[in-house]
Protein backbone atom coordinates (compact mmCIF):
# COMPACT_ATOMS: atom_id res chain seq x y z
CA UNK A 1 0.00 0.00 0.00
CA UNK A 2 2.82 2.35 0.98
CA UNK A 3 4.79 1.51 -2.16
CA UNK A 4 1.71 2.16 -4.28
CA UNK A 5 1.26 5.57 -2.66
CA UNK A 6 4.90 6.49 -3.24
CA UNK A 7 4.70 5.41 -6.88
CA UNK A 8 1.55 7.49 -7.43
CA UNK A 9 3.08 10.53 -5.73
CA UNK A 10 6.14 10.27 -7.96
CA UNK A 11 4.17 9.53 -11.13
CA UNK A 12 1.53 12.25 -10.81
CA UNK A 13 3.91 15.19 -11.43
CA UNK A 14 5.21 13.48 -14.55
CA UNK A 15 1.72 13.71 -16.02
CA UNK A 16 0.44 16.87 -14.36
CA UNK A 17 3.43 19.18 -15.01
CA UNK A 18 3.43 18.78 -18.84
CA UNK A 19 -0.36 19.20 -18.86
CA UNK A 20 -0.06 22.37 -16.75
CA UNK A 21 2.63 23.68 -19.11
CA UNK A 22 0.41 23.00 -22.12
CA UNK A 23 -2.51 24.72 -20.44
CA UNK A 24 -0.35 27.70 -19.46
CA UNK A 25 0.89 28.15 -23.05
CA UNK A 26 -2.64 28.11 -24.47
CA UNK A 27 -3.91 30.47 -21.73
CA UNK A 28 -1.08 32.90 -22.50
CA UNK A 29 -1.60 32.63 -26.26
CA UNK A 30 -5.40 32.85 -26.26
CA UNK A 31 -5.68 36.68 -25.92
CA UNK A 32 -3.26 37.17 -28.83
CA UNK A 33 -4.88 34.78 -31.29
CA UNK A 34 -6.20 36.89 -34.16
CA UNK A 35 -6.23 36.95 -37.93
CA UNK A 36 -3.77 39.86 -37.83
CA UNK A 37 -1.25 37.94 -35.75
CA UNK A 38 -1.59 34.90 -37.99
CA UNK A 39 -1.71 36.59 -41.41
CA UNK A 40 0.09 39.83 -40.56
CA UNK A 41 -0.69 43.52 -40.75
CA UNK A 42 -0.10 44.98 -44.22
CA UNK A 43 0.32 48.46 -42.74
CA UNK A 44 3.30 47.52 -40.61
CA UNK A 45 6.54 45.98 -41.75
CA UNK A 46 8.19 44.71 -38.56
CA UNK A 47 8.74 40.98 -38.16
CA UNK A 48 6.52 40.95 -35.08
CA UNK A 49 3.51 42.08 -37.05
CA UNK A 50 4.19 40.40 -40.37
CA UNK A 51 2.23 37.27 -39.58
CA UNK A 52 3.18 33.68 -38.89
CA UNK A 53 2.50 32.09 -42.29
CA UNK A 54 6.19 32.13 -43.39
CA UNK A 55 7.19 30.60 -40.06
CA UNK A 56 4.54 27.86 -40.27
CA UNK A 57 5.48 27.10 -43.87
CA UNK A 58 9.19 27.18 -43.02
CA UNK A 59 8.72 24.70 -40.19
CA UNK A 60 6.63 22.40 -42.38
CA UNK A 61 9.12 22.61 -45.27
CA UNK A 62 12.06 21.83 -43.00
CA UNK A 63 10.16 18.93 -41.45
CA UNK A 64 8.97 17.53 -44.77
CA UNK A 65 12.34 17.80 -46.50
CA UNK A 66 14.15 16.34 -43.48
CA UNK A 67 11.81 13.35 -43.48
CA UNK A 68 12.13 12.93 -47.24
CA UNK A 69 15.92 12.84 -46.86
CA UNK A 70 15.96 10.60 -43.77
CA UNK A 71 13.30 8.08 -44.79
CA UNK A 72 15.17 6.22 -47.59
CA UNK A 73 18.27 5.95 -45.41
CA UNK A 74 16.26 4.81 -42.37
CA UNK A 75 14.30 2.25 -44.42
CA UNK A 76 17.50 0.91 -45.97
CA UNK A 77 19.16 0.59 -42.57
CA UNK A 78 16.12 -1.19 -41.12
CA UNK A 79 15.94 -3.58 -44.09
CA UNK A 80 19.67 -4.29 -43.90
CA UNK A 81 19.20 -5.08 -40.21
CA UNK A 82 16.28 -7.41 -40.95
CA UNK A 83 17.63 -9.21 -44.01
CA UNK A 84 21.40 -9.24 -44.11
CA UNK A 85 22.84 -8.33 -40.71
CA UNK A 86 24.20 -11.09 -38.51
CA UNK A 87 23.82 -11.02 -34.73
CA UNK A 88 26.98 -8.99 -34.07
CA UNK A 89 26.16 -6.47 -36.82
CA UNK A 90 22.71 -6.05 -35.28
CA UNK A 91 24.23 -5.36 -31.88
CA UNK A 92 26.62 -2.78 -33.35
CA UNK A 93 23.81 -1.10 -35.28
CA UNK A 94 21.53 -0.96 -32.21
CA UNK A 95 24.35 0.51 -30.11
CA UNK A 96 25.19 3.07 -32.81
CA UNK A 97 21.56 4.18 -33.08
CA UNK A 98 21.32 4.65 -29.31
CA UNK A 99 24.60 6.57 -29.29
CA UNK A 100 23.45 8.85 -32.12
CA UNK A 101 20.20 9.56 -30.30
CA UNK A 102 22.20 10.64 -27.26
CA UNK A 103 24.18 13.34 -29.12
CA UNK A 104 22.84 16.83 -28.31
CA UNK A 105 21.23 18.36 -31.43
CA UNK A 106 23.21 21.59 -30.96
CA UNK A 107 26.37 19.56 -31.70
CA UNK A 108 24.88 18.47 -35.02
CA UNK A 109 23.99 22.10 -35.67
CA UNK A 110 27.56 23.20 -35.00
CA UNK A 111 29.00 20.52 -37.28
CA UNK A 112 26.54 21.43 -40.02
CA UNK A 113 27.49 25.12 -39.67
CA UNK A 114 31.13 24.27 -40.27
CA UNK A 115 30.68 21.60 -42.94
CA UNK A 116 27.52 22.48 -44.87
CA UNK A 117 27.25 26.23 -44.45
CA UNK A 118 30.93 27.20 -44.65
CA UNK A 119 32.90 24.30 -46.17
CA UNK A 120 30.35 23.29 -48.84
CA UNK A 121 29.17 26.90 -49.25
CA UNK A 122 25.53 25.87 -49.00
CA UNK A 123 24.97 28.91 -46.82
CA UNK A 124 22.13 29.32 -44.36
CA UNK A 125 19.49 27.54 -46.37
CA UNK A 126 16.51 25.22 -46.33
CA UNK A 127 18.61 22.31 -47.57
CA UNK A 128 21.32 22.79 -44.91
CA UNK A 129 18.70 22.82 -42.16
CA UNK A 130 16.76 19.92 -43.60
CA UNK A 131 19.89 17.80 -43.95
CA UNK A 132 21.01 18.36 -40.38
CA UNK A 133 17.44 17.73 -39.16
CA UNK A 134 17.44 14.51 -41.20
CA UNK A 135 20.59 13.39 -39.41
CA UNK A 136 19.01 14.25 -36.05
CA UNK A 137 15.84 12.22 -36.70
CA UNK A 138 17.55 9.36 -38.57
CA UNK A 139 18.21 7.13 -35.49
CA UNK A 140 14.65 7.57 -34.20
CA UNK A 141 13.14 6.95 -37.64
CA UNK A 142 15.33 3.88 -38.20
CA UNK A 143 14.35 2.41 -34.83
CA UNK A 144 10.67 3.09 -35.49
CA UNK A 145 10.85 1.34 -38.89
CA UNK A 146 12.83 -1.55 -37.39
CA UNK A 147 10.17 -2.03 -34.71
CA UNK A 148 7.44 -1.90 -37.36
CA UNK A 149 9.18 -4.61 -39.41
CA UNK A 150 9.88 -6.72 -36.34
CA UNK A 151 6.17 -6.76 -35.53
CA UNK A 152 5.39 -8.63 -38.78
CA UNK A 153 4.46 -12.21 -37.93
CA UNK A 154 7.38 -14.51 -38.88
CA UNK A 155 4.83 -16.88 -40.41
CA UNK A 156 4.07 -14.29 -43.09
CA UNK A 157 7.73 -14.10 -44.07
CA UNK A 158 8.10 -17.86 -44.03
CA UNK A 159 4.95 -18.34 -46.10
CA UNK A 160 6.38 -15.93 -48.68
CA UNK A 161 9.74 -17.75 -48.64
CA UNK A 162 7.95 -21.05 -49.18
CA UNK A 163 6.47 -19.58 -52.37
CA UNK A 164 10.00 -18.95 -53.64
CA UNK A 165 9.76 -15.16 -53.37
CA UNK A 166 13.11 -13.39 -53.31
CA UNK A 167 14.12 -11.12 -50.41
CA UNK A 168 13.24 -8.06 -52.48
CA UNK A 169 9.81 -9.43 -53.38
CA UNK A 170 9.17 -10.30 -49.74
CA UNK A 171 9.96 -6.69 -48.79
CA UNK A 172 7.77 -5.16 -51.49
CA UNK A 173 4.86 -7.61 -51.48
CA UNK A 174 4.69 -8.70 -47.83
CA UNK A 175 6.60 -6.53 -45.38
CA UNK A 176 5.74 -3.04 -46.65
CA UNK A 177 2.01 -3.72 -47.22
CA UNK A 178 1.70 -5.42 -43.82
CA UNK A 179 3.78 -2.89 -41.87
CA UNK A 180 2.88 0.34 -43.67
CA UNK A 181 0.65 1.71 -40.91
CA UNK A 182 3.32 1.06 -38.27
CA UNK A 183 5.96 2.61 -40.53
CA UNK A 184 3.73 5.63 -41.09
CA UNK A 185 3.27 5.93 -37.32
CA UNK A 186 7.05 5.94 -36.96
CA UNK A 187 7.41 8.56 -39.68
CA UNK A 188 4.81 10.80 -38.01
CA UNK A 189 6.62 10.56 -34.67
CA UNK A 190 9.91 11.41 -36.40
CA UNK A 191 8.17 14.37 -38.08
CA UNK A 192 6.99 15.55 -34.68
CA UNK A 193 10.58 15.28 -33.44
CA UNK A 194 11.82 17.27 -36.45
CA UNK A 195 9.22 19.93 -35.75
CA UNK A 196 10.37 20.16 -32.13
CA UNK A 197 14.06 20.69 -32.87
CA UNK A 198 15.39 24.23 -32.72
CA UNK A 199 19.13 24.03 -32.14
CA UNK A 200 20.18 22.30 -35.40
CA UNK A 201 18.35 24.79 -37.62
CA UNK A 202 19.31 27.86 -35.63
CA UNK A 203 22.76 28.07 -37.28
CA UNK A 204 21.97 26.43 -40.58
CA UNK A 205 18.57 27.33 -41.99
CA UNK A 206 16.70 30.14 -40.33
CA UNK A 207 16.83 33.90 -40.17
CA UNK A 208 14.62 36.18 -38.12
CA UNK A 209 13.64 38.86 -40.59
CA UNK A 210 13.52 39.62 -44.29
CA UNK A 211 12.18 36.20 -45.27
CA UNK A 212 8.75 35.32 -46.60
CA UNK A 213 8.63 31.96 -48.37
CA UNK A 214 11.87 30.41 -49.71
CA UNK A 215 12.45 30.70 -53.46
CA UNK A 216 14.45 27.50 -53.58
CA UNK A 217 16.07 24.94 -51.32
CA UNK A 218 19.13 27.23 -51.22
CA UNK A 219 17.18 30.12 -49.63
CA UNK A 220 17.01 30.71 -45.88
CA UNK A 221 13.70 30.15 -44.15
CA UNK A 222 11.96 31.27 -41.02
CA UNK A 223 10.50 28.73 -38.62
CA UNK A 224 8.16 28.72 -35.64
CA UNK A 225 10.84 27.23 -33.39
CA UNK A 226 13.48 29.85 -34.04
CA UNK A 227 10.85 32.60 -34.23
CA UNK A 228 9.91 31.81 -30.62
CA UNK A 229 13.61 31.89 -29.69
CA UNK A 230 14.16 35.33 -31.24
CA UNK A 231 10.91 36.83 -29.92
CA UNK A 232 11.58 35.57 -26.39
CA UNK A 233 14.71 37.72 -26.37
CA UNK A 234 12.38 40.71 -26.65
CA UNK A 235 10.73 39.85 -23.32
CA UNK A 236 10.12 43.52 -22.47
CA UNK A 237 8.02 43.94 -25.61
CA UNK A 238 4.52 42.77 -24.75
CA UNK A 239 3.47 42.27 -28.36
CA UNK A 240 6.59 40.26 -29.14
CA UNK A 241 5.86 37.95 -26.20
CA UNK A 242 2.25 37.62 -27.29
CA UNK A 243 3.31 36.54 -30.79
CA UNK A 244 5.84 34.17 -29.19
CA UNK A 245 3.04 32.52 -27.17
CA UNK A 246 0.88 32.20 -30.29
CA UNK A 247 3.84 30.68 -32.17
CA UNK A 248 4.39 28.24 -29.31
CA UNK A 249 0.72 27.28 -29.29
CA UNK A 250 0.75 26.72 -33.08
CA UNK A 251 3.90 24.61 -32.84
CA UNK A 252 2.31 22.56 -30.07
CA UNK A 253 -0.84 22.06 -32.13
CA UNK A 254 1.23 20.81 -35.09
CA UNK A 255 3.24 18.40 -32.92
CA UNK A 256 0.14 17.24 -31.05
CA UNK A 257 -1.70 16.76 -34.34
CA UNK A 258 1.07 14.50 -35.69
CA UNK A 259 1.25 12.57 -32.42
CA UNK A 260 -2.52 12.08 -32.30
CA UNK A 261 -2.60 10.77 -35.90
CA UNK A 262 0.31 8.43 -35.05
CA UNK A 263 -1.52 7.25 -31.92
CA UNK A 264 -4.75 6.72 -33.89
CA UNK A 265 -2.95 4.65 -36.52
CA UNK A 266 -1.38 2.48 -33.82
CA UNK A 267 -4.71 1.98 -32.06
CA UNK A 268 -6.36 1.07 -35.35
CA UNK A 269 -3.69 -1.54 -36.03
CA UNK A 270 -3.97 -3.01 -32.54
CA UNK A 271 -7.74 -3.11 -32.87
CA UNK A 272 -7.60 -4.81 -36.28
CA UNK B 1 21.80 -48.08 -31.84
CA UNK B 2 24.71 -47.48 -34.14
CA UNK B 3 23.24 -48.15 -37.53
CA UNK B 4 20.38 -46.34 -39.10
CA UNK B 5 18.04 -48.55 -41.03
CA UNK B 6 17.63 -47.88 -44.70
CA UNK B 7 14.13 -46.90 -45.64
CA UNK B 8 12.09 -50.01 -46.44
CA UNK B 9 10.17 -48.07 -49.04
CA UNK B 10 13.15 -48.75 -51.28
CA UNK B 11 12.18 -52.38 -51.38
CA UNK B 12 8.52 -51.87 -52.09
CA UNK B 13 7.74 -53.88 -55.23
CA UNK B 14 5.32 -51.44 -56.86
CA UNK B 15 7.52 -48.42 -56.49
CA UNK B 16 9.76 -47.57 -59.37
CA UNK B 17 11.96 -44.70 -60.53
CA UNK B 18 13.04 -43.46 -57.14
CA UNK B 19 15.53 -41.19 -58.82
CA UNK B 20 12.59 -38.99 -59.77
CA UNK B 21 11.42 -38.52 -56.19
CA UNK B 22 13.18 -37.29 -53.10
CA UNK B 23 16.37 -38.84 -51.76
CA UNK B 24 18.07 -37.75 -48.55
CA UNK B 25 21.39 -39.37 -47.64
CA UNK B 26 23.06 -38.93 -44.27
CA UNK B 27 21.28 -35.69 -43.50
CA UNK B 28 22.34 -34.24 -40.15
CA UNK B 29 21.44 -30.92 -38.60
CA UNK B 30 22.69 -29.12 -35.50
CA UNK B 31 20.81 -26.09 -34.19
CA UNK B 32 22.96 -24.45 -31.55
CA UNK B 33 24.25 -27.31 -29.46
CA UNK B 34 21.31 -29.57 -30.19
CA UNK B 35 21.63 -32.38 -32.70
CA UNK B 36 18.25 -32.20 -34.41
CA UNK B 37 18.84 -34.70 -37.24
CA UNK B 38 21.35 -37.54 -37.25
CA UNK B 39 22.33 -39.27 -40.48
CA UNK B 40 18.79 -39.44 -41.83
CA UNK B 41 18.35 -41.50 -45.00
CA UNK B 42 15.02 -41.08 -46.80
CA UNK B 43 13.95 -42.13 -50.25
CA UNK B 44 10.47 -41.26 -51.44
CA UNK B 45 8.58 -42.81 -54.33
CA UNK B 46 7.73 -40.43 -57.14
CA UNK B 47 4.06 -40.48 -56.28
CA UNK B 48 1.79 -41.40 -53.38
CA UNK B 49 1.48 -40.15 -49.83
CA UNK B 50 4.26 -40.88 -47.36
CA UNK B 51 3.54 -39.94 -43.76
CA UNK B 52 6.31 -39.00 -41.38
CA UNK B 53 5.36 -39.81 -37.81
CA UNK B 54 7.14 -39.57 -34.51
CA UNK B 55 7.05 -37.80 -31.18
CA UNK B 56 7.44 -34.05 -30.83
CA UNK B 57 11.05 -32.98 -31.23
CA UNK B 58 11.89 -36.01 -33.38
CA UNK B 59 13.10 -33.74 -36.20
CA UNK B 60 10.22 -34.27 -38.65
CA UNK B 61 9.57 -30.60 -39.37
CA UNK B 62 13.30 -29.87 -39.37
CA UNK B 63 13.77 -32.43 -42.14
CA UNK B 64 11.13 -30.65 -44.25
CA UNK B 65 12.83 -27.33 -43.57
CA UNK B 66 16.19 -28.75 -44.65
CA UNK B 67 14.67 -29.96 -47.91
CA UNK B 68 13.36 -26.49 -48.78
CA UNK B 69 16.44 -24.64 -47.58
CA UNK B 70 14.78 -22.95 -44.61
CA UNK B 71 17.53 -24.56 -42.52
CA UNK B 72 20.86 -23.98 -44.19
CA UNK B 73 23.39 -25.60 -41.88
CA UNK B 74 22.58 -29.25 -42.55
CA UNK B 75 25.12 -31.75 -43.83
CA UNK B 76 24.62 -34.71 -46.15
CA UNK B 77 22.91 -34.90 -49.51
CA UNK B 78 19.37 -34.14 -50.58
CA UNK B 79 18.36 -34.79 -54.16
CA UNK B 80 15.05 -34.03 -55.83
CA UNK B 81 14.47 -35.62 -59.21
CA UNK B 82 18.15 -36.42 -59.26
CA UNK B 83 19.25 -32.81 -58.71
CA UNK B 84 21.05 -31.72 -55.56
CA UNK B 85 19.14 -29.06 -53.64
CA UNK B 86 22.45 -27.39 -52.77
CA UNK B 87 23.13 -26.66 -56.42
CA UNK B 88 19.57 -26.15 -57.57
CA UNK B 89 19.27 -24.41 -60.90
CA UNK B 90 17.96 -20.93 -60.18
CA UNK B 91 18.90 -21.05 -56.51
CA UNK B 92 16.92 -21.69 -53.38
CA UNK B 93 13.95 -19.55 -54.51
CA UNK B 94 13.52 -21.76 -57.59
CA UNK B 95 13.78 -24.85 -55.37
CA UNK B 96 11.00 -23.59 -53.11
CA UNK B 97 8.74 -23.02 -56.10
CA UNK B 98 9.34 -26.61 -57.12
CA UNK B 99 8.65 -28.02 -53.64
CA UNK B 100 5.41 -26.79 -52.12
CA UNK B 101 5.72 -26.61 -48.34
CA UNK B 102 2.48 -26.16 -46.38
CA UNK B 103 3.01 -25.16 -42.77
CA UNK B 104 0.96 -26.27 -39.79
CA UNK B 105 -0.49 -22.83 -39.17
CA UNK B 106 -2.35 -21.53 -42.21
CA UNK B 107 -0.93 -18.15 -43.17
CA UNK B 108 -2.80 -16.11 -45.73
CA UNK B 109 -1.73 -12.68 -46.90
CA UNK B 110 -3.95 -9.68 -46.17
CA UNK B 111 -5.40 -9.47 -49.65
CA UNK B 112 -8.20 -11.13 -51.63
CA UNK B 113 -8.70 -14.87 -52.05
CA UNK B 114 -7.77 -14.68 -55.73
CA UNK B 115 -4.67 -12.60 -55.07
CA UNK B 116 -3.58 -15.12 -52.45
CA UNK B 117 -3.71 -17.90 -55.01
CA UNK B 118 -1.63 -15.76 -57.38
CA UNK B 119 0.73 -14.48 -54.68
CA UNK B 120 3.81 -16.49 -55.62
CA UNK B 121 3.55 -15.79 -59.34
CA UNK B 122 5.22 -13.15 -61.45
CA UNK B 123 3.07 -10.73 -63.45
CA UNK B 124 3.58 -12.78 -66.60
CA UNK B 125 2.70 -16.03 -64.83
CA UNK B 126 -0.42 -14.45 -63.33
CA UNK B 127 -1.55 -13.43 -66.80
CA UNK B 128 -0.99 -16.86 -68.27
CA UNK B 129 -2.69 -18.63 -65.34
CA UNK B 130 -5.81 -16.46 -65.56
CA UNK B 131 -9.13 -16.98 -63.80
CA UNK B 132 -9.40 -20.54 -65.11
CA UNK B 133 -6.06 -21.42 -63.56
CA UNK B 134 -7.12 -19.94 -60.25
CA UNK B 135 -10.31 -22.00 -60.42
CA UNK B 136 -8.30 -25.15 -61.17
CA UNK B 137 -5.97 -24.59 -58.20
CA UNK B 138 -8.91 -23.96 -55.89
CA UNK B 139 -10.64 -27.06 -57.21
CA UNK B 140 -7.53 -29.13 -56.59
CA UNK B 141 -7.49 -27.81 -53.03
CA UNK B 142 -11.22 -28.64 -52.64
CA UNK B 143 -12.05 -25.00 -51.94
CA UNK B 144 -13.64 -23.82 -55.18
CA UNK B 145 -17.24 -24.63 -54.25
CA UNK B 146 -16.97 -22.54 -51.10
CA UNK B 147 -15.32 -19.44 -52.58
CA UNK B 148 -16.40 -19.43 -56.23
CA UNK B 149 -18.62 -16.38 -55.77
CA UNK B 150 -16.36 -14.41 -53.47
CA UNK B 151 -12.88 -14.51 -54.95
CA UNK B 152 -12.54 -10.79 -54.27
CA UNK B 153 -13.29 -11.16 -50.55
CA UNK B 154 -10.53 -10.86 -47.98
CA UNK B 155 -8.73 -14.16 -47.45
CA UNK B 156 -8.48 -13.40 -43.75
CA UNK B 157 -12.28 -13.75 -43.49
CA UNK B 158 -12.09 -17.46 -44.33
CA UNK B 159 -12.23 -20.12 -41.63
CA UNK B 160 -8.98 -21.80 -40.55
CA UNK B 161 -9.78 -24.90 -42.58
CA UNK B 162 -10.52 -22.82 -45.66
CA UNK B 163 -7.35 -20.79 -45.13
CA UNK B 164 -5.32 -23.99 -45.01
CA UNK B 165 -6.86 -25.14 -48.30
CA UNK B 166 -6.15 -21.69 -49.74
CA UNK B 167 -2.49 -22.14 -48.75
CA UNK B 168 -2.56 -25.45 -50.61
CA UNK B 169 -4.10 -23.78 -53.69
CA UNK B 170 -1.44 -21.04 -53.49
CA UNK B 171 1.32 -23.65 -53.49
CA UNK B 172 -0.34 -25.54 -56.35
CA UNK B 173 -0.46 -22.38 -58.48
CA UNK B 174 3.34 -22.67 -58.71
CA UNK B 175 2.94 -26.14 -60.27
CA UNK B 176 5.25 -27.88 -57.79
CA UNK B 177 6.67 -31.31 -58.48
CA UNK B 178 6.39 -32.33 -54.82
CA UNK B 179 4.37 -31.40 -51.75
CA UNK B 180 5.68 -31.28 -48.21
CA UNK B 181 2.94 -30.92 -45.60
CA UNK B 182 3.79 -30.08 -41.99
CA UNK B 183 0.81 -31.20 -39.91
CA UNK B 184 -1.60 -29.65 -42.39
CA UNK B 185 -4.73 -30.60 -40.50
CA UNK B 186 -3.62 -29.90 -36.93
CA UNK B 187 -6.21 -27.76 -35.14
CA UNK B 188 -8.79 -28.19 -37.90
CA UNK B 189 -12.31 -29.54 -37.48
CA UNK B 190 -13.12 -33.04 -38.88
CA UNK B 191 -14.91 -31.66 -41.95
CA UNK B 192 -11.99 -29.43 -42.97
CA UNK B 193 -9.64 -32.30 -42.23
CA UNK B 194 -11.62 -34.59 -44.57
CA UNK B 195 -11.57 -31.95 -47.34
CA UNK B 196 -7.81 -31.53 -47.12
CA UNK B 197 -7.24 -35.29 -47.01
CA UNK B 198 -9.35 -35.64 -50.13
CA UNK B 199 -7.18 -33.06 -51.90
CA UNK B 200 -3.97 -34.71 -50.75
CA UNK B 201 -5.11 -38.09 -52.05
CA UNK B 202 -5.97 -36.62 -55.43
CA UNK B 203 -2.65 -34.76 -55.68
CA UNK B 204 -0.64 -37.81 -54.64
CA UNK B 205 -1.70 -39.51 -57.85
CA UNK B 206 0.55 -37.17 -59.82
CA UNK B 207 3.26 -36.13 -57.35
CA UNK B 208 4.99 -37.34 -54.21
CA UNK B 209 3.50 -36.00 -50.98
CA UNK B 210 5.45 -36.13 -47.73
CA UNK B 211 3.13 -35.39 -44.82
CA UNK B 212 4.22 -34.88 -41.21
CA UNK B 213 1.44 -35.79 -38.82
CA UNK B 214 0.83 -36.61 -35.19
CA UNK B 215 -2.53 -38.12 -36.04
CA UNK B 216 -1.82 -41.84 -36.37
CA UNK B 217 -5.35 -42.61 -37.55
CA UNK B 218 -4.94 -40.06 -40.29
CA UNK B 219 -1.52 -41.44 -41.20
CA UNK B 220 -3.01 -44.93 -41.54
CA UNK B 221 -5.95 -43.63 -43.53
CA UNK B 222 -3.95 -41.39 -45.84
CA UNK B 223 -0.60 -42.92 -46.57
CA UNK B 224 0.76 -45.79 -48.58
CA UNK B 225 4.13 -45.47 -46.85
CA UNK B 226 5.14 -44.56 -43.36
CA UNK B 227 8.38 -43.35 -41.85
CA UNK B 228 8.96 -43.23 -38.11
CA UNK B 229 11.42 -40.75 -36.67
CA UNK B 230 12.61 -40.41 -33.11
CA UNK B 231 15.31 -38.19 -31.57
CA UNK B 232 16.54 -37.01 -34.94
CA UNK B 233 16.86 -40.49 -36.47
CA UNK B 234 14.79 -42.34 -38.99
CA UNK B 235 14.16 -45.59 -37.14
CA UNK B 236 11.72 -47.48 -39.31
CA UNK B 237 9.83 -47.16 -42.55
CA UNK B 238 7.75 -49.24 -44.88
CA UNK B 239 4.28 -49.85 -46.23
CA UNK B 240 1.67 -48.31 -44.02
CA UNK B 241 -0.28 -51.50 -43.25
CA UNK B 242 2.83 -53.51 -42.50
CA UNK B 243 4.34 -50.90 -40.22
CA UNK B 244 1.18 -50.34 -38.24
CA UNK B 245 0.46 -54.06 -37.85
CA UNK B 246 3.98 -55.39 -37.39
CA UNK B 247 6.37 -52.67 -36.27
CA UNK B 248 9.89 -54.06 -36.06
CA UNK B 249 11.43 -51.60 -33.63
CA UNK B 250 10.62 -51.41 -29.98
CA UNK B 251 10.47 -47.59 -30.18
CA UNK B 252 7.93 -47.78 -33.00
CA UNK B 253 5.80 -50.23 -31.05
CA UNK B 254 5.93 -47.99 -28.01
CA UNK B 255 5.05 -44.92 -30.04
CA UNK B 256 2.17 -46.64 -31.78
CA UNK B 257 0.86 -47.65 -28.38
CA UNK B 258 1.00 -43.98 -27.39
CA UNK B 259 3.92 -44.66 -25.11
CA UNK B 260 6.54 -42.11 -24.38
CA UNK B 261 9.42 -42.55 -26.76
CA UNK B 262 12.76 -42.34 -25.11
CA UNK B 263 15.36 -43.53 -27.54
CA UNK B 264 18.29 -43.17 -25.22
CA UNK B 265 16.58 -45.38 -22.66
CA UNK B 266 15.80 -47.99 -25.29
CA UNK B 267 19.39 -47.87 -26.51
CA UNK B 268 20.55 -48.74 -23.01
CA UNK B 269 18.22 -51.71 -23.00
Amino acid sequence: MMIRLILILLAVPAVVLPLLSLGYIFVQAAPWFSVTVLLGDAQQHSMISSGLVPQIMGSLLLMGLACALAFPAALSLALFDMIYANASQRRVLAAALQLLQGIPPIVYGLCALVVLVHLFHWGISLVSGALVLAVVILPLLTENIMHALQRIAPEQTEAAKNLGLSAWHIVVRVWLPVAWSDILTGVLLAMARALSETAPILFTATVFSGVSLPDSIWSPVSSLQTHIFYLAQEASNKQAMGVAWVSAALLLLLVLGLSVVAWWLRQRRLGA
Amino acid sequence: MNSVERCDVLNAPDVVAFEHGLACHGVSLCLGEQQVLQEVDVVLPNRGVTCLIGPSGAGKSSLLRCITGLHETWTGDIHIEGQSVRHWQGGVDALRRQVGLIAQKPTVFPTTIEQNVLFGLSRKEKKSLGREGVQHCLQQAALWDEVAHRLDDAATDLSLGQQQRLCLARALALKPSMLLLDEPTASLDPRSKASIEQSIRALAVVMPVLCVTHDLVQAQRLSQYIMFMCAGRLLESGFSDALFQHPKRLETREFLCWSVCDCSASEEK
